[in-house]
């Protein structure tokens, strides 16, 4: 187990490399901060001098070498958009975004499996068909609109929720269960249909006649060999919501995360911003598929971690 | 079941709780904005978040009134010209910063040198071109030097906020503001709101409104929302078509100019016909009814604010009149012909729909129009790329300093900005306005300017938005022309 997750930590510590380094050749090949800074109506030689200021006029061989020494020392410069620290930044909105991924996303798993399960003992009852059509409508949903009907409803005409921002519980109520939603959806839908089918399985029928009882093979079966798939999809979920999903949830919901930060940062060519961001999301996600594999082979003590 | 029961009862539960949630004291507003402000300090950036917080805190030598009129601010009196290259300020008595630091010639000087130093990397100095340092002649009296004779430079000491010469030094300066303005900072929490509160020492009379607490909500639908549900007193930027569902609204005469420039070096565009058709084919009247719900006005024939010094009081917006349109690109041959038609989608208010809509007029006299709408930082390239003129390309200017010389050099004047002529006849009238200290002759030479640029079919210019505001039933205000959101000026009626 320890070798293993020295070898993914290795693995990841590449991967996170490859990812900064496209970052670094991306934004000073297409972006230009003093462009996009600067007011419309800066001169030609004004924008230069800018340029000159952030040091983004030097040759790109001696930016690489800087850039590598940032990433070494974790230093990733300071932002032009804020005028500090870049990973100060980074610092103060990522407990956002995970505030948000933890509060929404663990609310739709805990309710995702018993929601699927209790849907699929008895496939085409009322319970399913609920389930079944809600399901799909919370998939087909666009996120900003449900946002806003949210807002509408409990924000608006009910005044019980504040509409935007952060700061209280109540402020965390709306814009996690708008990113639970979509989430919970897919999520139920799978356990559901996975449920239905190790329901059919030869298996269960043999376990069933020879006396065992019901909830004993669901539990101990069923649903066991669910949590395979539910968990890829439940860290699917996770992965894609820190690598920016939850933006469209924290624009919406004026909510102060990472993902929203990284939009405005690429909006502003902040790219010595957006080198931290994208640095510190490579790590969080190669951490998080670690933590996957793990938890698999917790389950299922075939599975060998290689 | 159960479950779902128990979760109705927490909700309910939950909202008992919750309920106390708008309760505003009298006296306190909140105001959202759209950004939250990057830094704080007065001086590094270009940024309309920090702005908005900032014009309470800190003020300038020169002040401008609601309606737009150039007056003095920390300075007692209108600057003088000492020499070509010299103008010499007067400073108001007895005024300090809220840490105590006077305000004098010393801080002016500072001011001055420490936004030039390149060490600050401003974003600011391309409102400061020209401006070469400071010198302290007596305690209220500071000299600003020029490299040549600038008769802008009191409307640039408007945009130069004055900042407390020792204080500004420390690395915190900008996280905790200090100035000499109506209001100073509580609180700073990042994402999630600024509070200031009034300086009741503050030289012009503590302001009537004792707290303000600023929000950032990028999203308009969702201002829109916090100001229906009571949370917020003032939003920017409400939408036209939601004027209606706001308690109330407030509209002025905004500071941006939306406009096409058409080149006058192009195969097609290059006939002063396709370029009078291109301009006379275009209904104005409707597309500020249509797209703006009627808050705009059709632009007067240049790309200068009405508000602002130069704007030409002679011209009237280009008429309506499709047949001639269609007439006149017969008569220049170019029935059919392709004009580029460069723009951007989602910096402006309605931009791409301006655009499609005028591409629609052209395509209407005969036109065959190629649209081009790009990324921003892609369109800024073919919008600024002298070598390469597009035919026409949509730009939207804002004119801060209110005065002509920057529009002017940025849409009329050859081989600068975005404008895409080659007069040089007019070229020599705007660098010679310029240097113009005579204000009747600068005026003179920008009307000169105007009238041929409107003669010669430069530009195509749309419409002059106004700035709505939503604004909540207790609050009463009247906003500026220059899109300020000065507290001072608010009152809160209950």
């Amino acid at each position: 187990m320890g070798r293993f997750i020295l070898r993914r930590l290795g693995q990841g510590l590449l991967v996170v490399l490859g990812v900064s380094l496209v970052v670094f050749v991306a934004m000073r090949v297409f972006g230009d901060p003093a462009k996009v800074m600067l007011p419309l109506s800066a001169t030609v030689e004004q924008r230069a001098e800018f340029e000159h200021l952030i040091g983004l006029d030097r040759p790109l061989p001696e930016q690489f070498v800087h850039f590598v020494k940032d990433l070494v020392t974790l230093d990733f410069g300071e932002s032009l958009w804020q005028r500090r620290p870049a990973m100060e930044v980074v610092f103060e909105r990522l407990p956002n975004t995970l505030m948000l991924i933890v509060s929404g996303l663990g609310f739709a798993i805990l309710l995702a499996l018993p929601l699927g399960a209790i849907a699929a003992l008895r496939p085409g009852g009322i319970v399913d068909r609920v389930t079944v059509i809600g399901g799909l409508i919370g998939l087909s949903t666009p996120q900003f609109w449900l946002g806003l009907l949210l807002i509408m409803l409990f924000a608006v005409n009910l005044r019980i929720l504040p509409t935007s921002g952060i700061g209280s519980w109540q402020h965390l109520v709306l814009p996690a269960l708008t990113l639970a939603l979509p989430s919970l959806a897919r999520m139920t839908l799978l356990v559901r249909s996975q449920v239905i089918d190790e329901l059919n399985q030869q298996y269960v029928k043999t376990a069933r006649a020879k006396g065992m009882r019901f909830h004993t093979v669901l539990f101990g079966h069923a649903l066991r060999n669910t949590l395979i798939p539910f968990i890829t999809l439940a860290g699917w979920e996770v992965i894609s919501a820190l690598a920016g999903y939850t933006v469209v949830v924290e624009s919406v919901f004026a909510w102060p995360g990472l993902g929203l930060t990284a939009i405005q940062a690429i909006q502003r060519n902040d790219l010595f911003l957006l080198q931290a961001i994208v640095f510190t999301v490579a790590i969080a996600i190669v951490l998080v598929n670690i933590l996957l594999d793990i938890i698999y082979k917790f389950i299922d003590p075939r599975i060998k971690l290689a | 079941m159960r479950m779902l029961k128990g979760l109705l009862t927490g909700a309910v539960l939950l909202a008992s709780v919750a309920l106390p949630m708008n309760a505003f004291a009298a006296g306190d507003i909140v105001v959202a904005i759209g950004s939250e402000p990057s830094t704080l300090d007065p001086q590094a950036r270009d940024d309309g978040g920090e702005r908005a917080v900032n014009d309470n805190i800190y003020e300038t030598l020169m002040a401008r009134t609601a309606d737009g009129t150039l007056v003095p601010g920390l300075a007692a009196a209108e600057p003088t010209k000492i020499d070509d290259n010299t103008w010499e300020f007067k400073l108001r008595e007895g005024i300090s910063f809220t840490n105590g630091e006077p305000f004098n010639a010393d801080a002016v000087v500072a001011s001055v040198e420490r936004i030039l130093d390149p060490a600050l990397k401003s974003e600011q100095l391309a409102y400061f071109g020209g401006i070469t340092g400071a010198k302290k002649v007596d305690d209220l009296t500071v000299q600003i030097t020029t490299d040549g004779p600038d008769p802008i430079l009191p409307s640039r000491m408007y945009w130069m906020k004055m900042v407390p010469p020792v204080y500004s030094k420390d690395p915190k300066f900008g996280e905790a503001p200090v100035g000499t303005g109506p209001y100073k900072l509580e609180a700073f929490n990042r994402g999630q709101d600024i509070v200031l509160v009034a300086n009741a020492d503050y030289w012009g009379g503590a302001p009537a409104i004792d707290k303000v607490t600023y929000r950032f909500v990028g999203e308009s639908g969702t201002r829109l929302s916090g100001l229906v549900a009571g949370e917020f007193d003032v939003i920017t930027n409400l939408l036209p078509e939601f004027v209606e569902s706001v308690p109330k609204s407030a509209t002025v005469q905004g500071l941006e100019t939306s406009l096409i420039v058409l080149s006058t070096d192009n195969e097609v565009t290059k006939d002063p016909k396709v370029r009078e058709a291109m301009n006379i084919a275009i209904d104005r009247q409707a597309l500020a009814d249509s797209l703006f719900a009627g808050y705009g006005l059709p632009a007067r024939g240049q790309i200068v604010n009405p508000k602002a010094f130069g704007f030409n009081e002679a011209l009237e917006p280009y008429p309506y009149d499709p047949e001639k349109a269609k007439q006149l690109i017969e008569e220049a041959g170019a029935k059919g012909k392709t004009i580029n038609l460069v723009g951007e989608s989602g910096r402006w208010l309605k931009d791409r729909e301006l655009i499609e809509a005028v591409g629609q007029y052209w395509a209407e006299a005969g036109l065959n129009v190629n649209y081009q709408i790009e990324e921003f930082g892609q369109y800024l390239t073919l919008l600024f790329d002298q070598q390469n003129r597009p035919d026409a390309v949509f730009v939207v200017n804002s004119d801060e300093l209110l005065d002509a010389d920057r529009p002017m050099t940025q849409g009329y004047l050859a081989g600068s900005g975005f404008s895409s002529n080659s007069d040089m006849d007019m070229k020599a009238k705007v660098e010679a306005a310029r240097t113009e200290t005579d204000v009747a002759k600068r005026k003179a030479l920008y009307d000169e300017v105007t009238q041929a640029a409107y003669d010669g079919n430069y530009l195509a210019p749309l419409l002059n938005a106004q700035d709505i505001y939503g604004v909540s039933e207790r609050l009463e205000w009247q906003p500026r022309v220059d899109a300020k959101l000065i507290v001072k000026e608010m009152k809160v009626t209950e």
